[in-house]
């Protein structure tokens, strides 16, 4: 179990963590999902030891670190550089915290335990090799096995697939998970692509500005995203995001269009509604809007349709099956159904922040 | 409260270490406020009498004129065939290549035995410079033996020696070079004057600077070339600063006077140096923008 | 056509550079090699010998050459090794934590690569009377701390700076302690950066000649002094000051071919890497 609580951490006069509170759970595997430099690799590295927060607590196993230094917490960390030892080769990676004075095994039983970590990652034939011999998914993967080959309180893993080609990343993510030390060890995973968090976390975590914006599964990221950035931050194609107003009976956006989302919001606020492109259907039950395709684009089997809503200018995108949509050509007529379980609704009328989601009523 | 002291304990040694250079630094500070020397071991103390001393000597403005001629006589020459010679080997052609391995051995030698070499060499009657210039009239040379001839040949043997210093950085610095802004150049179809002074000057002057700028200031504070060569004469023709302190402290034993010239020149050094590398500082903003 | 013949042209200019670098040292070969009697009489054709050396390193001109050298050696290696033991904690801690007391250090110690020599050396030579250190190896590797310090540890900051804090923090999770993760992982990569600015800091400490000039007079002397005494005498020993400044300038000249890819950084104190 890792609990981090209000943990501050200034580099001169930026602010890298701002009041963080995080609680990972036993065995958990946990993704920190948010954009270049709000402060991931600072909280990992601050669980780790490795910086000292100005204030706040660092728990590990309900013991609290404070003055413990980074050899004693027992956690392992797969740095986004890799920081792998480029004079030593692959094998003298993997060994080194199985020779350190703390984690020390006998040679032999070392070797066997680095054998099995090979075979599990696949880089056996490798580690007779300098590491700068190592081609990037190589090293990615020395980087993980230094992580795995010891037993240790928790995992903590920057960003480790984000330097691999499309196809490696895909094929990793799959594994990683599959491998046993890191489904029973609790593992903080750092990532900035939200796909990545969503197939890898157990639950997940969106930190933004050094505060951690909501915690929650994937389906209560994806279904009660704390606000629009959130919202965003799932999903592509992105989720529509349309203006409008309160009205007793719904929202109306531009164009003489009326959603069917009930707010807990006064007659008259301005608001946003999210629909996610791929909650909007061409046929179906369910609330029905009208508009001309603006723009189409296959994307495999699906297509990826822009549809001009009503006579307005605001567009909405959607995801249809490629046989519903191949037929659609610019400024041809065409009717949408969305259900109005799956719209959302967010603050409109605080333009410093991001809009918090509102609570709606079906 | 260990870790925020370890990096303080791990610089202790080199600080302690510096204090004992700092000490008689200050020491002769302190005793620049004296009239000591060997002839007076209980000096009095005198204020800024020496300082008042130095500057309103003769002596003193001749080695201050001295000393800038030769710095920047020896600086600029080291410049121009540095850079000259840097970029003739960065063409890379085999005589270059060749040519580039044995390019720091002038570098490495002592400049006092580099004095030494030419003083052999310039020797007027029987040294092999006038020897070899015989056949072309010219082998009456007095090289060293004439005011003018003195400061030239002490600062020839400085370009001897540090114009591989300069190369070595410019050549350093051409190398570092991106290619794209010379590959767009070339299809635009530049001339080569007009690369070399839109994009190569520009984006090698840092490297450049950096070597001039260690060039100056070690030549205002010569002292072994001169030393061996000319000992600061004939006369008072290549008394150099750091050559007069020492006459005046170890020669003489005027150690207080003495000291106060190379606190002088110190200050002088230092106030080129904050120049300099404020200097240095908006130049390599300005080659940044070049290559951006 | 016109671009091969501005490369020949080009190629002729650095063969006339070279010459001018190179004749010196070639003519000193020369003239070490000259007997005594053919010293003023011929210039490039005569009978070699190697008499010229033979007298510098038999001491026989009452100037003792050889112990010149090796007090040169002693107090060149002495100089580098307190410098390197002093140097390499202190550039470590000003690459990984900067702050004010070592960007202070920092600075002072390139200001002594700037100052003037005699500033320091003066009152060195008051005080090193008074202390007995004048004419001692002691003296010298003290001296020459304004040397060597602020080179080994300029240049070494800027390799431990290069150097991503990544791996030492890598290693602290491996279980190793600060000291081990220094030792085991900051060193050894810095190895070459290390061996190269400690030749270069020979080569300078090796080099020097206002120090030995002033702060010793014969038990500590050096070949930089030692061989400027050949020129002194009623009649001058081309041959034998032509044999001295060869040897001397061997040492210097050797390291300095085996360094070549280390030499910009390290000269231009860590402001030129290659």
């Amino acid at each position: 179990m890792i609990r981090l609580s209000g943990i501050r951490k200034a580099y001169g006069r930026t602010v890298a963590l701002d009041g963080l509170e995080l609680e990972i759970r036993d065995g958990e595997f946990f993704c920190l999902l948010g954009p270049s430099g709000a402060g991931k690799t600072t909280t990992l590295k601050t669980v780790a030891g490795l910086e000292q927060p100005d204030s706040g607590t660092v728990e590990l196993d309900g013991e609290d670190m404070r003055g413990v230094e980074p050899y004693d917490r027992g956690v392992a960390m797969c740095f986004e550089s890799y920081a792998l030892y480029p004079h030593r080769s692959a094998y003298d990676n993997l060994a080194s915290p199985l020779r350190s004075p703390r984690y020390r095994l006998p040679a032999a039983e070392a070797r066997q335990r680095i054998g099995a970590i090979a075979e599990l990652l696949g880089i056996s034939a490798l580690l007779d090799r300098p590491v700068g011999r190592l081609s990037n998914g190589q090293r990615q993967r020395v980087a993980l096995g230094r992580v795995l080959v010891r037993p240790a309180r928790a995992f903590l893993l920057d960003e480790p697939l984000s330097h691999l080609d499309a196809k490696l990343r895909q094929q990793m993510r799959a594994e990683l998970k599959a491998i046993g030390a890191v489904q029973h060890t609790t593992t903080l995973y750092v990532t900035h692509d939200s796909v990545e968090a969503l197939a890898l976390g157990d639950r997940i975590g969106v930190i933004r500005e050094g505060r951690i914006v909501q915690t929650g599964t994937r389906e209560e990221i994806w279904y009660q995203p704390y606000d629009t950035e959130v919202a965003r931050a799932f999903g592509r194609p992105r989720i529509n995001l349309l203006p409008g107003v309160v009205t007793e009976s719904g929202v109306a956006a531009d164009g003489g269009v009326l959603l069917p989302v009930r707010a807990r919001a006064a007659p008259g606020t301005d608001v946003l509604v999210g629909l996610r492109p791929r909650d909007i259907t061409l046929h179906g039950e369910g609330h029905a809007l009208t508009g001309t395709v603006y723009v189409t684009e296959v994307l495999g089997r699906s297509v990826e349709v822009t549809v001009r809503l009503g006579t307005g200018e605001q567009r909405v995108s959607l995801v249809a099956p490629r046989a519903d949509a191949a037929r659609l050509r610019p400024d041809d007529p065409v009717r949408l159904v969305v259900r109005p379980e799956n719209l959302l609704l967010f603050e409109a009328d605080r333009p410093e922040r991001p809009g918090r989601r509102i609570e709606t009523e079906s | 409260m260990r870790l925020a002291l370890r990096p303080y304990l791990l610089i202790v040694p080199a600080l302690l270490l510096t204090c004992g250079i700092l000490y008689p630094f200050g020491l002769g500070l302190y005793y620049t406020l004296f009239d000591f020397s060997a002839s007076k071991p209980q000096p009095d103390m005198v204020r800024f009498e020496n300082y008042t001393t130095v500057f309103t000597q003769e002596a003193f403005w001749n080695s201050a004129w001295v000393t800038v001629l030769y710095a920047v006589g020896a600086a600029l020459a080291e410049t121009v065939l540095g850079v000259a010679v840097a970029l003739l080997l960065h063409r890379s052609t085999i005589v270059g290549r060749i040519l580039e391995k044995i390019l720091i051995l002038p570098l490495m030698i002592a400049p006092v035995i580099a004095a030494i070499i030419w003083k052999l060499m310039l020797q007027p009657s029987v040294g092999v410079v006038n020897h070899l210039l015989r056949p072309f009239g010219l082998g009456g040379v007095q090289w060293t033996d004439t005011p003018t001839g003195a400061l030239l040949s002490s600062i020839a043997v400085d370009v001897w020696v540090y114009t591989p210093f300069v190369a070595i950085l410019a050549l350093a610095g051409l190398r570092s070079l991106p290619a794209s802004p010379f590959e767009a150049a070339a299809v635009d179809g530049a001339g080569w004057w007009y690369t070399f002074r839109r994009l190569t000057l520009p984006m090698l002057w840092p490297y450049v600077l950096v070597a001039v700028i260690f060039r100056f200031m070690d030549s205002l504070k010569v002292f072994d070339i001169i030393y061996a060569l000319t000992e600061g004469g004939p006369g008072d023709a290549t008394v150099v600063l750091q050559i007069r302190a020492y006459l005046e402290a170890i020669r003489f034993q005027r150690y207080s006077f003495g000291i106060s010239y190379t606190i002088v020149l110190w200050a002088v050094v230092y106030l080129a140096a904050m120049v300099l590398v404020k200097h240095l500082g908006k130049i390599q903003r300005k080659a940044a923008e070049v290559t951006t | 056509m016109r671009k091969r013949a501005l490369g020949w042209l080009g190629d002729a200019a650095l063969i006339l550079y070279f010459v001018f670098a190179l004749f010196p040292i070639a003519w000193m070969v020369i003239l070490s090699l000259k007997p005594a009697d053919q010293l003023f009489s011929t210039y490039f054709s005569f009978s070699p010998t190697l008499d010229g050396y033979r007298t510098v390193l038999g001491d026989s001109e009452g100037i003792p050459f050889v112990r010149f050298f090796v007090n040169s050696l002693v107090v060149s290696v002495g100089a580098v090794a307190l410098s390197l033991v002093v140097g390499l904690p202190a550039a470590y801690a000003s690459a990984r934590w900067r702050f004010k007391g070592s960007e202070n250090l920092m600075f002072t110690l390139l200001s002594f690569r700037f100052a003037p020599e005699l500033t320091v050396i003066i009152p060195l030579f008051v005080l090193y009377q008074k202390l007995g250190l004048f004419d001692t190896y002691v003296g010298m590797v003290w001296v020459l701390q304004l040397v060597t310090l602020p080179l080994i540890v300029w240049i070494m900051r800027s390799y431990f700076a290069d150097l991503t804090p990544e791996l030492e923090q890598a290693a602290l999770l491996d279980g190793y302690t600060r000291k081990q993760a220094f030792f085991k992982v900051a060193l050894p990569l810095v190895k070459p950066g290390i061996a190269a600015v400690s030749l270069l800091a020979f080569i300078f400490a090796w080099n020097n000649f206002v120090f030995p000039l002033i702060l010793t007079s014969n038990e500590a002397q050096t070949v930089t002094v030692g061989a400027l005494s050949f020129l002194g005498g009623d009649r001058p020993k081309y041959n034998l000051t032509a044999a001295a400044a060869l040897v001397s300038v061997v040492p210097p000249l050797l390291l300095a071919l085996t360094i070549q890819r280390y030499l910009v950084r390290g000269l231009s104190f860590g402001a030129v890497k290659s």
